[in-house]
């Protein structure tokens, strides 16, 4: 078991949980209803995969950001 | 004779200190309240109305950048004079002059918040170093 706070971006609500082997970052944001949001440790991490385990990938009492999708750039458009 | 007693005198402060906590033992734990504010406002932004300044932090440095709130989450965000990394980045062509050496980041997904946004700048900036 481990402890995690999950950082809201956008509010800087800071919503604990506990998470166990197997966890999903699709499990902890379908937990905390936050729809539309993506995962990470913060900025120079990518985004946890919806399906990815982040049991192994966290330190206990680490704190991880939820964010909403945004993206630069469209790949037809400007890439 | 071999020894002297020169009587007793008083330990330095310092000493009565560190032996007077250990007789009492640790105090209660002072538990800190966390500060729950939002990233932009962690990463040292500004809010001037609908307009917020600062940097979009990396490990490998910090760009100076602006953001205009119009409305709800159409937002603009700016930034200024991006590295040689950057401009080598794929998306560069998402980034439209504007003069003066500052920059129209093109959002393909637009975030909801000011906050989102910094990260995928930030995010982006760092592809940009590593890749």
């Amino acid at each position: 078991m481990k402890r995690l706070s999950v950082v809201v971006a956008g509010t800087g609500q800071i919503r604990d949980v506990e998470i166990q082997p197997g966890t999903t970052a699709g499990d902890i944001l379908n937990q905390l209803s936050l729809k539309d949001y993506l995962l990470s440790k913060g900025p120079n991490d990518p985004f946890f995969a919806n399906a990815e385990s982040v049991f192994d990938k966290v330190n206990d009492g680490e704190k991880i950001f939820a964010s909403t999708k945004a993206e630069v750039g469209e790949s037809l458009l400007c890439a | 004779m071999r020894l002297r007693d020169l009587g007793s005198r008083p330990a330095p402060a310092a000493i009565r200190s560190l032996l007077s906590r250990i007789v009492r033992g640790h105090g209660p734990a002072v538990p800190v309240q966390r500060r729950q504010i939002p990233y932009w406002q962690e990463r040292g932004w500004q809010q001037r109305g609908n307009a917020y300044t600062g940097a979009y932090q990396t490990r490998h440095g910090a760009f100076a950048g602006e953001i205009r709130q119009h409305h709800g989450n159409d937002i603009e965000f700016f930034l200024y004079q991006p590295s040689d990394e950057i401009q080598r980045h794929s998306h560069w062509a998402c980034f439209q002059h504007q003069g003066n050496d500052w920059y129209l980041v093109h959002m393909g997904r637009r975030p909801k918040d000011v906050s989102s946004g910094i990260l995928a700048i930030e995010r982006l900036v760092t592809e940009a170093f590593e890749d």
